[in-house]
């Protein structure tokens, strides 16, 4: 097997086992602290691989330009703090698996973005693939009103 | 309330997810690690985190927390850290097209770890079953 489907799947398995853990834990953590102490994790972590691993090191960061440091920094505030959080806070109102599948309809927002703002067209599997995502979600927010 | 908020927080969620490639993306086409961009992110979340726990006053709950709140929080922590590393080692090593849809079937292994250890507190019934399967499979047509 191509070791990179292998690291796919264990990395759709760690994510996907997540769900459940945060599920478990939001009974005796705050939610806050709970974002928190997964970002300490992942820093420690990322900090040891980028330590170990990369060519030039934590030095590297002093050759960054503002740019890249803004566009990462963005990119953590949606991801890490906004999108970490909603996708936590979900699970204190509704079970983790429809919170995980309604939140894993992120790649939707991409095509309508290439499709608005960047007038690319689609193929009829991609459209067929929307139509399949937003009739899950559907079933998933409907079956939660009854 | 719980009916409204639950998907709205995860639709939120999924709507921030989505912005946030572009950015990262723009930072990364000039020619940055992706581990550089993922320490950047987090010190960021942590970062502004902090601040809003202080400035909404939730500071109590970082002292509050139960023993077996802090057990799964950390093996949530281990999961979400063991997803983001091998999510960046199978990019390196094979091609986007096939990493990404593999990586898109997670709400499966949600499910099916539900099934198996909280059967008894959170019932998967036929519907949820199948507008997770067919959430999976769109999402994998569509990328």
């Amino acid at each position: 097997m191509d070791p990179s489907i292998l690291l796919s799947i264990i990395c759709a398995g760690a994510w996907g086992t997540q769900a459940v853990f945060v599920k478990l834990a939001l009974g005796g953590i705050a939610l806050p602290a709970m974002i928190l102490l997964t970002l300490v994790v992942n820093l420690l972590v990322v900090a040891s691989c980028i330590g170990v691993t990369t060519e030039g090191g934590f030095s590297q960061f002093f050759a960054f330009s503002h740019s890249v440091y803004i566009y990462f920094m963005v990119a953590g505030f949606l991801n890490y703090f906004l999108g970490r959080g909603f996708y936590y806070s979900s699970f204190r109102f509704i079970g983790a698996t429809r919170a995980t599948a309604i939140s894993s309809t992120y790649p939707l927002l991409s095509v309508a973005l290439a499709i608005f703002g960047l007038g690319e067209k689609l193929a009829p599997r991609q459209y067929l693939g929307i139509a399949l995502t937003l009739a899950g979600v559907y079933l998933l927010i409907m079956k939660g009103k009854k | 309330m719980s009916q409204v908020r639950g998907p709205l927080d995860a639709t939120l969620s999924s709507v921030c997810f989505g912005l946030a490639p572009f950015f990262a993306k723009k930072a990364l086409l000039m020619g940055i690690h992706p581990l550089y961009g993922v320490a950047i992110g987090t010190v960021t979340g942590i970062a502004v985190n902090v601040l809003f726990i202080f400035c909404t006053g939730q500071a109590r709950g970082l002292v509050t927390m139960k023993r077996e709140g802090i057990k799964f929080a950390l093996l949530a922590s281990g999961c979400n850290t063991v997803a983001i590393l091998t999510y960046y080692w199978a990019m390196s090593l094979g091609k986007v097209a096939l990493v990404v849809p593999i990586t898109c079937i997670y709400p499966f292994f949600t499910m099916l770890v539900t099934y198996l250890f909280m059967r008894k507190s959170e019932v998967i019934d036929r519907w949820t079953a199948l507008g997770t399967l067919m959430i999976i499979v769109g999402i994998i047509l569509t990328v």
